[in-house]
């Protein structure tokens, strides 16, 4: 059983509230390495210098989004197989196909509760404690 | 000219010269957003501010909350070609219309002021507070917005269906 506390967490989202929001309910589900960026270049560039386990990412925002961010990340030879949780809006259905495409771990549609992303979490590493 | 009212938990982002969005406030907040350059504008209408620390909330009560609303209309105005550097924030509603209640109304206007402000959105009016419902009409296009004050009790809110994402079983 993995333990939470161990997982670094990078959240892209490029509205601060909303990165704040996601913050908290990691924090909450007991992540203690939880950075953020507001712009998906500024991620990837941090988690190549200092590589986490868990990616969770908005799929909407400008410059590079999400599903470029996805892209980026999957063919890095060294933080490829980092997980990547997808935040989508709820009408995003081809969003989450074409990210499913490019080997995103797992998705969440916004708004969601703190159970459901903890839910998409553990799906991919099991069950945290 | 076409007239859109919006209820809580709608959004509406348009460039259309031809629209007006309205909507009837009590304790609930509506933001106007406008990009001048783009010429787009939108509306939303949204109950509470955001869950407090440790508050189960599910995702359909989630839709209620500001924190989402206003992601939504932003996003909203981006697709439309506004820019988020250009953006500038009416804020209506937030009154305390019935006696008991907590100041749910203060506490969404200070949301709302909060959340424009930790997002680098140029504030322009505020119409906040007092014990008095609002009606709020705003034209996209322009940006010009203004509200006033309503003696009628609101009517009961009639809240959208939430939207269903379909869950794609693909994982």
């Amino acid at each position: 059983m993995p333990a939470a506390a161990q997982i670094k967490v990078m959240v892209v989202d490029d509205q601060a509230s909303m990165r704040a929001m996601i913050r908290r309910s990691l924090q909450d589900l007991g992540f203690k390495d939880v950075r953020d960026k507001g712009a998906a270049v500024d991620a990837l560039a941090s988690v190549k210098s200092d590589r986490v386990h868990l990616i969770v990412s908005d799929y909407n925002m400008p410059d590079m989004d999400g599903l470029q961010f996805l892209e980026e990340v999957r063919k890095d030879p060294v933080i490829g197989k980092t997980v990547f949780i997808m935040l989508t809006g709820s009408a995003d259905r081809e969003v989450v196909q074409k990210a499913a495409a490019l080997g995103v771990n797992n998705y969440l549609m916004k708004p969601f509760a703190p159970a459901a992303l903890k839910d998409k979490i553990e799906r991919v590493f099991g069950e945290l404690s | 000219m076409r007239r859109i009212n919006l209820v809580q938990g709608e959004h509406l982002a348009t460039d259309r010269p031809d629209t007006l969005l309205s909507t009837l406030l009590g304790s609930c907040i509506a933001v106007c957003l406008h990009d001048g350059v783009a010429h787009v504008g939108g509306m939303n209408h949204f109950l509470l501010g955001q869950p407090d620390a440790g508050q189960q909330v599910c995702a359909q009560d989630m839709q209620r909350y500001g924190v989402h609303a206003m992601e939504l209309l932003i996003n909203a105005m981006m697709q439309r070609g506004a820019a988020r550097s250009r953006l500038r924030a009416h804020i209506y509603g937030g009154a305390n219309i019935i006696a008991g209640l907590g100041g749910i109304g203060h506490g969404n206007a200070a949301f709302a002021r909060r959340f424009i402000e930790t997002e680098g959105i140029a504030i322009g009016h505020v119409d906040v507070g007092g014990t008095r419902a609002r009606k709020v009409e705003f034209l996209p296009f322009d940006g010009k917005a203004r509200a006033t004050f309503v003696a009628e009790p609101l009517p009961p809110p009639r809240v959208p269906q939430p939207v269903d994402g379909g869950e794609l079983e693909l994982f």
